[in-house]
């Protein structure tokens, strides 16, 4: 039998509050345990410090809960060695380190980039931004213009810090959200101008004869900065987002590069509705004779809708534009929004609504059972508003 | 604002290590002890002493989870055993140097620095992962209280002003009560 003397710390200013316990799901414990000697594992617990603080790995994000014990616990170690000599009788001596009555959870969540829109906003790059540089020397001389100038900058080390988001997740909501990264500095690219470097690119590999699997990244910049003033370092980024990029040649992802030509025309049809059959001309003709196959409504899921319209015969379906990334990020407010435009939905068509709020599909079926009603009826399930006397 | 947890590599050659009878309750260098309400004492609690604590030897077997212990505190006696954790701890400590570096460091560039960005700036804590922790040592009993020989027998030669003023008080049954917001400011 063995025995110990149990102490209280003898440091109790610097101990108490000094320890937390936090749950790990299994992948995350196995992370850590796998950290091998002299490798360095990045962990950051990020947010403004009115935020709900999470957790970013590398390549996830965790929202950090609060779970109240009725019970403590207590961290017990060996004393550390100076305090030791304190207690000089032989026997093993332990510490209370400290008494806790929480523990954190860790829940997966989705990368809280939502932000991102807001702090972007105004800064957005297009034609014509291209002497910006010069502008902002004649600026800076006057200083009393150059404070606000400078503070407005948001550079890619502010939204690392301030974003709820790991590294590579942000990296990819950049990419996502067509955010230039000009000397530091987030832009994010005009709709209308990344159209207009889309359709160049794809005019100059047929007109260069360049494979657009491989196409050399030097000879494509050059030609829109020479005939089209695009800065070289506007249209590589471009390129990036649009395929891979390696050894200075270009591998084009096709179809990336025919959806955002196919956002960008549909864009304008926010409002007036337009035919599908008009559409996907418009579409074909401006991807040319190359890509014209690879033309398909599935490539914009989750950007328009869909009506049927009886005024023709036979009926055609209209397209509007109606992209996902503009609704709200909340969920209640999200289906508030989605069942004001349409009062019912398929599942099918209102999945690609609900994608970038929800980690997987689970948790997708969860949202709907709570804010929406399934009915089932001939043509299938139809999801409408849960309650409709709520005010 | 970023606040770092950095994990070491698991090298115990610089920690100081608990007695192995100890250490299958928990970690290497640290042990989880639960407890229902929670230890109270009055005045200052620096380094006074709390209990005694047994691990019984002849009940552990690797096969099984018979590992019991026992605390001792005054005249009350608890009875723990080992229960394996649900889900792995970590268990964070808040990394001592972090607060003084910034602090001892008297130069002009630093002071400035803290005036323009505050006190938010002055104090980045930073965060370390002390170890992994897959099980506890659990007292979930009340407390049973201790007369005449067992008592003597159990608290060995400690006096009664040695033990008196620690306090188990609050005794509630319910282990969970909710699943609370995490502020990044609890930090």
């Amino acid at each position: 039998m063995e025995e110990y003397d149990l102490t209280f710390s003898f440091n109790p200013s610097s101990d108490t509050g000094a320890f937390k316990l936090m749950a790990l799901p299994p992948e995350l414990c196995k992370l850590i345990e796998s950290t091998g000697d002299g490798e360095c594992l990045s962990l950051n617990i990020k947010g403004q410090s009115e935020e709900d603080a999470v957790l970013c790995t590398l390549d996830k994000t965790y929202t950090i809960r609060s779970v109240v014990l009725s019970n403590s616990v207590l961290v017990v170690t060996p004393p550390a060695v100076g305090a030791a000599a304190d207690r000089q009788n032989g026997e093993d001596v332990v510490v209370i380190r400290d008494q806790l009555n929480e523990i954190l959870e860790l829940v997966p969540s989705v990368p809280r980039l939502h932000r991102l829109n807001g702090l972007l906003r105004g800064r957005e790059y297009d034609e014509g931004h291209e002497d910006e540089d010069e502008d902002e020397e004649d600026v800076s001389s006057d200083a009393e213009n150059a404070r606000p100038r400078k503070r407005q900058k948001f550079s890619y080390e502010d939204a690392r810090e301030t974003l709820q988001a790991s590294d590579i997740e942000l990296h990819e909501g950049l990419r996502a959200r067509r955010v230039l990264v000009l000397d530091g500095e987030l832009r994010p690219i005009a709709p209308s101008h990344l159209n207009t470097i889309l359709e160049l690119l794809l005019n100059y590999l047929v007109s260069l004869s360049l494979p657009h699997d491989a196409a050399d990244i030097k000879e494509l910049a050059s030609a829109l900065e020479d005939d089209h003033d695009i800065k070289k370092s506007v249209s590589t980024q471009v390129m990036g987002w649009f395929g891979q990029v390696s050894d200075g040649k270009w591998k084009m992802d096709v179809d990336d590069v025919v959806k955002g030509v196919g956002v960008g025309i549909l864009r304008t049809y926010k409002d007036e509705p337009i035919a599908q059959d008009d559409f996907l001309g418009k579409w074909r003709k401006t991807v040319g004779d190359t890509f014209e196959a690879r033309v398909s409504l599935n490539l914009l899921s989750g950007n328009y809708l869909s009506n049927p319209s009886y005024l023709t015969e036979p009926p055609t379906h209209m397209l509007t534009y109606f992209p996902s990334s503009s609704l709200p990020v909340d969920p209640a407010t999200r289906f508030t929004d989605l069942f004001l435009t349409r009062a019912r939905w398929k599942a099918e068509e209102i999945s690609p609504f609900l994608a970038d709020i929800v980690v997987n599909s689970k948790e997708r079926d969860k949202l709907l059972l709570k804010y929406a009603r399934a009915i089932t009826d001939t043509e299938g399930i139809w999801y409408t508003a849960r309650a409709k006397y709520n005010g | 604002m970023l606040i770092p947890i950095h994990v070491e590599s698991h090298d115990s050659s610089s920690k100081r290590s608990l007695p192995p009878q100890l250490a299958q309750f928990g970690a290497d260098e640290i042990v989880l002890i639960e407890l229902q309400g929670a230890l109270e004492v009055e005045g200052d609690s620096r380094g006074q002493f709390v209990g005694k604590l047994r691990v019984d030897a002849t009940t552990v077997s690797p096969m099984s989870f018979q590992k019991s212990a026992s605390l001792l505190i005054g005249h009350h006696l608890l009875e723990g055993k080992l229960v394996n954790l649900p889900k792995p701890l970590a268990v964070l400590h808040r990394s001592a140097t972090g607060r003084p570096n910034n602090q001892d460091a008297p130069t002009d560039d630093m002071l400035i620095d803290d005036d323009i960005h505050g006190p938010r700036k002055a104090d980045p804590p930073s965060w370390a992962v002390m170890a992994i922790v897959k099980r506890k040592m659990v007292f979930s009993n009340r407390p049973m209280p201790m007369v005449g020989k067992i008592a003597n027998r159990y608290s060995g030669c400690k006096t009664r002003e040695d033990v008196g003023s620690i306090v188990i008080c609050n005794y509630i049954v319910c282990r969970r009560r909710a699943s609370l917001r995490f502020m990044l400011t609890f930090f």
